[in-house]
């Protein structure tokens, strides 16, 4: 695991049509301590998933630095993995191989990447779905497989871009209990992108609201852990915090 | 259990094809058509014995077949890695789309009139013009293919740590491929069309050649025998090659081909 | 490089604005290197005509009224065979993919037809008809007719039986059924099947119009070739390209990408 840390960052592209500079990202520092989790709420064109595409390396950033464990980051790479909104698994590959295709890239033999994926397939409780294919499978179960392919990948930082959007609210609640378990047990470094208050707050060790390309606020949560849907729904300092970040966002 | 289902299934598929053949076995004496207009079912039998027993029906088909297989082989090693190239940039694939469409219009029969004057009549001029038929179609599919993978795979395979050979053979191909098993179904299509007008023109053995030589002799029988084997081998090609190999990959992964 | 912004806002501005451009400008390099190698390189002019010529060739023939005659008669062609496989392929494809007795009966026997291929008729055709007219109609129908049946019969097949029986229990007569639903379900198909059809049709009618032709775009290039006329053959391809080009990109593809994207039914 390692700390992540945004510092200045800046994004303005050139709108070719208008022919104008557009700025996307004004000016946002952040610092992601190895171990923690941070979410990154704020309403929609906020740049949220701009800052996002910028620390996975596939759009350049024009201002400021990111940095990963103190080194910059050139494009992507496997030192920060990616959970993506519309799960982007290969179709053509087995949920085994895509699960085992990080190891894979890093020369891992055959036998041994197997061994890996159906270790990280065991910890979501996917492994009777290991020979499927991912069109065989629903969204709640790709996106399954999207989160624990990441995982078996063993970045330095995991980051998820709206990964529960496109599931329904609840299978939403059954991911989020399971992230939030397997969080507990390896502890890896994640920023998290929604638009969902009460998922930010339930998932995060600090939320940060995001506005018009700036940090508006940052509201730590002190909830004790581990958190399930259960216990939550009716706690009032879950209640509380929600209510607060939601009025952060709203203002935005 | 499968094998009987099997059988049945080819059984239902031949049976009317049988029949039309019963009709033409009784039409054809019963109107009194005579052989110059078409051929009774035994004369078109013996022509397919006669033409078996002296070998020249093989040496057609031979003629024909090696001819497709050489150019498509030829085209697709070409046209699928130029495709891929041209499709991984949105700039290259904005630019040489309409070209790729241009050229993929024109592709195969209208060709053979500079083939012939280009490389002479014969075999270098149909492989040409076969070559040409499925390079542009695949090259254009396979471009189309590969333009059509969704950003977030490749950010997908980039992030979890793939190179660029990995990048190629794991996400791009594979993504691409339905694509390119559709531009060769439809480039072999025009080819095997283009084959056989090619064959007509500008050569002195296939099954074009044998179908237009007996039109001379006013040989129906040969006619109607060629007729039968060019549609059986094209089925053939199709449903024994180029069906199963869309099921077998674009079915199971889910993807559906333009 | 920021000296560059304003042009390529420019160019990306007046590409939107005017989407034919879009279109064009990808030939302005194809045919400048054919220039220059026609120019420079070692074919001869006999062998491989450089873009002055070929353009010089265009207003000779314009002027003598043969490219116009010819192109009229290869496209009036081709409508006969679009209308005549739509009239005839239409009808037949609801009625194949309806009856399932008919299917049975006559799916095998439409896909061996289509598998024998246009070109394939020729000889005997010849032989029947003669050189002429009615040997190019017959090629050019069967060519569009095979396509316009198989894919309207698939497209029957896939409109839903829920939509059959919604209808059904709102009251539709049996033939109300036919226009309301199977029709417009099966639209995308049928125009996917024209496309196809007329794709296949228009080759056919090349090489039909070589092998047996008096008049038509096939003639002309076949008739350069017999006279060694290699500017005219390229000329031929060239209007040939165009001429389908317009055909498909502008007026077939965007029918048939209306039908399927509005409804999002996706036409295979």
């Amino acid at each position: 695991m390692k700390s992540l840390s945004l510092k200045n960052l800046a994004k303005t592209y050139f709108d070719a049509y208008k022919g104008e500079h557009v700025t996307a990202i004004r000016d946002v520092s952040l610092e992601v301590p190895a171990g923690e989790f941070v979410s990154i709420v704020g309403p929609s064109g906020c740049g949220k998933s701009t800052i996002l595409n910028m620390v996975a390396g596939f759009i350049p950033h024009s201002g400021g630095d990111i940095l990963v464990g103190g080194e910059a980051v050139k494009g992507p790479g496997p030192d920060r993995g990616v959970v993506f909104q519309s799960f982007a698994l290969f179709p053509w590959k087995t949920v085994l191989d895509n699960v085992g295709f990080g190891p894979k890239m890093r020369g891992v033999p055959k036998a041994e990447r197997d061994a890996i994926a159906r270790e990280y397939l065991a910890l979501a409780g996917l492994s009777h779905a290991a020979d499927r294919y991912p069109n065989e499978l629903s969204g709640g179960m790709q996106q399954r497989v999207g989160v624990v392919r990441a995982l078996a990948n063993q970045p330095d930082v995991l980051l998820m871009d709206e990964p529960f959007a496109s599931v329904d609210a609840q299978t939403r609640m059954t991911l989020q209990d399971e992230l939030s378990r397997i969080w507990e047990e390896r502890r890896p470094t994640v920023v998290f992108i929604t638009h969902d208050v009460p998922e930010a707050v339930f998932l995060a060790n600090r939320v940060v609201v995001l506005s018009k390309g700036k940090v508006l606020a940052e509201v730590d949560v002190p909830i004790s852990r581990p958190r399930v849907w259960d216990r939550l729904v009716a706690d009032d300092q879950f209640k509380d915090l929600s209510n607060q970040v939601l009025a952060l966002v709203r203002s935005a | 259990m499968e094998r009987t289902s099997r059988f049945s299934a080819a059984l239902i598929f031949v049976a009317p094809l049988a029949v039309l053949v019963v009709l033409w076995a009784v039409l054809v004496p019963a109107l009194g058509v005579r052989p110059q207009i078409f051929p009774s079912v035994a004369a078109v039998g013996r022509a397919g014995i006669d033409s078996i027993l002296d070998g020249s029906l093989l040496r057609h088909v031979a003629a024909s077949v090696s001819r497709v297989a050489i150019g498509t082989v030829l085209a697709v090693l070409v046209a699928v890695p130029l495709g891929i190239l041209m499709g991984v940039s949105r700039g290259v694939s904005a630019f040489v789309t309409p070209l790729m469409r241009f050229f993929s219009v024109l592709a195969g029969i209208a060709w053979i009139p500079i083939a012939t004057l280009w490389f002479g009549y014969g075999f270098g001029a149909i492989v040409f013009v076969i070559f040409n038929a499925v390079f542009f179609v695949v090259a254009y599919n396979t471009l189309l293919g590969v333009s059509t993978i969704p950003m977030t795979l490749r950010h997908a395979a980039a992030s979890l740590g793939a190179g660029r050979r990995s990048m190629l053979t794991d996400v791009l191909l594979p993504g691409a491929l339905p694509n390119i098993v559709t531009g060769i179904r439809t480039g072999l299509g025009f080819a095997w069309r283009g084959l056989i007008a090619a064959e007509m023109i500008a050569t002195d053995v296939g099954l074009g050649y044998m179908l237009f030589v007996a039109r001379d002799f006013y040989q129906t029988e040969v006619i109607v025998l060629g007729m039968i084997v060019i549609g059986t081998l094209w089925l053939l090609i199709d449903r024994l090659l180029l069906v199963p190999l869309e099921r077998a990959t674009i079915e199971r992964w889910g993807l559906v081909s333009p | 490089m920021n000296a560059l912004l304003p042009l390529w806002s420019f160019v990306v501005r007046t590409s939107v604005k005017w989407p034919v451009l879009r279109t064009l400008a990808p030939f302005v390099p194809v045919v400048a290197l054919w220039w220059a190698v026609a120019a420079w390189g070692p074919f001869p002019p006999a062998f491989f005509p450089s873009p002055p010529d070929v353009w010089t060739k265009f207003v000779t023939l314009m002027e003598k009224g043969i490219l116009p005659e010819y192109l009229g008669d290869s496209v009036g062609r081709l409508a006969i065979g679009a209308a005549v496989g739509i009239g005839l392929g239409v009808p037949l494809g609801l009625w194949v993919g309806l009856s399932k007795g008919a299917h049975r009966a006559l799916w095998p026997v439409l896909l061996f037809f289509q598998a024998i291929g246009d070109i394939a008729w020729l000889p005997i055709l010849i032989i029947w008809f003669g050189f002429g007219l009615t040997t190019m109609t017959f090629v050019i129908v069967y060519t569009v007719l095979f396509p316009v049946i198989l894919n309207t019969v698939l497209g029957v097949r896939s409109v839903r039986i829920e939509l059959h029986r919604a209808a059904q229990s709102l009251g539709a007569p049996p033939w109300r059924i036919l226009t309301e639903v199977v029709v417009p379900g099966a639209l995308p198909n049928i125009m996917t099947g024209l496309r196809n059809g007329l794709g296949y049709g228009w080759r056919a009618l090349i090489a039909a119009e070589m092998i047996v032709g008096t008049s038509g775009i096939g003639f002309l290039m076949f008739d350069a070739r017999r006279a060694g006329s290699v500017t005219e053959i390229v000329l031929g391809m060239i209007v040939l390209g165009i001429l389908w080009y317009i055909v498909d990109a502008w007026i077939l593809a965007p029918i048939e990408q209306a039908t399927g994207r509005r409804w999002g039914l996706v036409t295979q």
